[in-house]
């Protein structure tokens, strides 16, 4: 298996658009794709909140990939999909069919599994599912840990993180290569801590608002970059890289500090129901061709015209400029 | 709210100062030897904010024995590059290893024959590919939000120039000495900075008796300028000895009514002598150098100018130098 360094920096979360039947929504998901790729280091599909991917069964994700894949290739940025399922062996089964994608659509671009391991597993074990998983599977992995997520599950495991003496076991797999996080601060520090004989080992603040306030050097996994792709490459590159903004001076720090405040305020409105506010937008902006979400949320209707309003503000919502930047 | 901001903004700083201590290794040990063996200085060079932590590391490392200059990347392809050397040290720092005008002059610095060590946390930059030496100085997350400034980036950076400077400090067994030679600006080192005659005691504050008198009267001169000493002159003050109060306790112990006795029966023949235009500094060695507490400032005829007691260099309470009081009245207690 050819290794990969984790990609560093903007990481969309992307939406699962659906058709109006219920199947996925290619020509939809192409523009989303075209629309953020040119400013991301990573697309992440089918992911466990904003994409659905709970709701999305092994057919569903084996065709946002088929779909996800004709866009991707133009763009020299990996894919990430997340594999996990309610269990062990169909976790591996839904992995094997995306491999089978992969390999009967000759994709030749970057490709990593993200799993949430406690979704189905607990803490003891994991190195050695890991290590039979790797053989395998035939891409890098990035675990996801999420104690909130692991929460609500209905029958919750005794722990909800990953226990960082684990962590410190999984990656001397070579074949793990990052790690999208949630959680506390303490924790993220024990958890570079266990990670720092692996130089190249990313861990992603799975949280917005975490990266706004004290940005990780990984990078970050943003659900609102679906709609401000630019803002966030801005800010993603304020934090990550902060050498390289000479040329935005002397009014870089403004700049800077007035998106900062927009991204806060998006993700304050959209924040009481992500995924339908985000593709209520999207289709109002001529991206997707419905909001229609795996599950019924309550009225965003006001958070949509508050969020409308906001980007019009900041020059991100027009249909006009969604539409040019399609290329399919 | 403010307060938790604010210890989330310490609690990342100092892991960010934490995290470097499982990276020191092999790469540190070789930035040190090779600044130790350099014939020529280390030059700092950094942009922005890691200039300035650039210029407080050059300013360590100057104060603690290794010769170092600041070299501003943006000056440095106007001209400023002539001030180094192929003997030089480079200590180049940028958080990224992407500073394009520290990339343009590395270069250059490294054709010329001078090594470079890097303070990065870009470990596979360009500016990383280039420097001999490499020294991981990332960290996690910054604690400012939004990048509109590093900060526990340059934390760790500074940090790690502390204990490069005290390393080579410690390798160079600098002493009390060197950092005296390199702190004039310091307490210590402004007074050790002046000349002898701006601090000794003069004219009636000198403890002074003539040859031939009772050691009862020496007695009475000591007791009243209490420096614990007096000096023993002969014709025109030429100094023939001095009685301090070590030279009492001995005479007491080993003879009887020493009131009675002459001077020069108990006095120390050849007291240390120093003239009024070395340094403080000077003196203060040859008190270390001899375990004494006096100096007697003498001419080339050994003529008393005056007496300098180990306080007038460290430092009395009130102390005003005599350049700027002109022999004016001190007390000492």
């Amino acid at each position: 298996m050819q290794l990969l360094t984790a990609p560093r920096g903007l990481i969309v979360d992307i939406i699962t658009p659906f058709t109006k039947g219920g199947a996925i929504d290619g020509p939809g998901l192409r523009k989303l794709l075209n629309r953020v790729s040119p400013h991301a280091q990573a697309v992440f599909l089918a992911s466990p909140h904003t994409g659905e991917g709970k709701s999305l069964h092994t057919e569903h994700r084996v065709e946002l990939l088929e779909q996800a894949i004709p866009a991707m290739a133009q763009y020299p940025i990996p894919i990430l999909v997340w594999v996990t399922q309610d269990n062990e062996a169909d976790s591996r089964r839904t992995t094997i069919a995306l491999k089978g994608v992969i390999e009967k659509r000759g994709y030749m671009g970057d490709l990593f599994w993200v799993d949430t391991p406690l979704y189905y597993h607990s803490n003891r074990g994991l190195p050695d599912l890991y290590k039979a998983l790797c053989s395998v599977v035939g891409k890098p992995y990035i675990l996801h840990n999420d104690p909130e997520f692991i929460n609500g599950l209905t029958r919750p495991l005794k722990r909800n993180n990953i226990r960082t003496a684990v962590l410190k076991e999984l990656i001397s797999l070579k074949e793990i290569t990052g790690l999208i996080f949630s959680g506390s601060l303490d924790r993220a520090h024990n958890y570079h801590k266990a990670c720092r004989r692996r130089p190249n080992f990313r861990i992603y603040d799975g949280e917005e608002l975490h990266f706004l306030d004290h940005p990780s050097t990984s990078g970050v996994v943003s659900l609102g970059a679906n709609l401000a792709p630019k803002a966030w490459e801005k800010i993603i590159q304020s934090s990550l890289d902060l050498s390289a903004h000479k040329k935005d001076y002397p009014d870089h720090l403004r700049q800077i500090w007035e998106l900062g405040d927009y991204l806060r305020d998006m993700r304050d409105i959209y924040l009481q129901a992500p995924t339908p506010i985000l593709k209520e937008t999207l289709s109002d902006m001529g991206i997707i061709e419905t909001p229609i979400c795996t599950s019924q949320f309550e009225d965003t209707r006001e958070s949509k015209a508050r969020l409308k309003e906001l980007m019009i503000r900041f020059g991100d919502y027009g249909r006009r400029e969604s539409v040019t930047s399609q290329s399919d | 709210m403010i307060i938790e901001q604010a210890k989330n903004v310490l609690t990342i700083e100092a892991q960010s100062i934490l995290g470097l201590i499982e990276r020191i290794g092999p790469e540190f040990e070789k930035a040190v030897e090779t600044i130790l063996k350099a014939k020529g200085r280390v030059i700092l060079t950094g942009m922005g904010k890691s200039g300035l932590v650039a210029r407080k590391i050059s300013a360590t490392l100057n104060s603690t024995g290794t010769s170092s200059l600041f070299l501003h990347p943006a000056e440095a392809i106007h001209g400023d590059l002539g001030m180094a050397t192929p003997d030089d040290v480079i200590l180049a720092i940028s958080s990224s290893g992407h500073t394009s005008e520290i990339n343009r002059i590395l270069p250059i610095l490294k054709n010329m024959g001078a090594k470079i060590i890097l303070f990065t946390g870009g470990l596979d930059s360009p500016m990383a590919d280039i420097s001999n030496i490499v020294i991981d100085v990332g960290v996690e997350r910054e604690a400012c939000p939004l990048g509109l400034a590093p900060t526990a980036s340059t934390t760790a950076a500074l940090a790690m120039g502390d204990a490069l400077a005290v390393v080579l400090l410690n390798q160079r067994r600098f002493n009390k000495d060197d950092f005296r030679r390199f702190h004039p600006g310091g307490s210590l080192g402004e007074r050790l900075a002046f000349k002898v005659k701006e601090v000794m005691l003069t004219d009636d504050h000198i403890p002074t008796v003539p040859l031939g008198s009772k050691v009862g009267q020496a007695i009475e001169e000591i007791n009243e300028k209490k420096i614990g000493a007096t000096l023993i002159t002969g014709k025109d003050q030429r100094l023939e000895g001095i009685i301090s109060d070590g030279d009492l306790r001995r005479a007491l112990i080993n003879k009887e009514n020493i009131y009675e006795m002459k001077v020069e029966e108990i006095m120390s023949l050849s007291p240390r002598t120093i003239d009024e235009d070395e340094t403080s500094a000077e003196a203060l060695g040859l008190m270390e150098l001899h375990a004494i507490t006096h100096l007697v400032v003498v001419d080339e005829q050994r003529r008393v100018k005056g007496v300098l007691h180990l306080h007038d260099l460290l430092g009395r309470e009130g102390f005003i130098p005599n350049a700027a009081i002109n022999s004016a009245t001190r007390t000492h207690s």
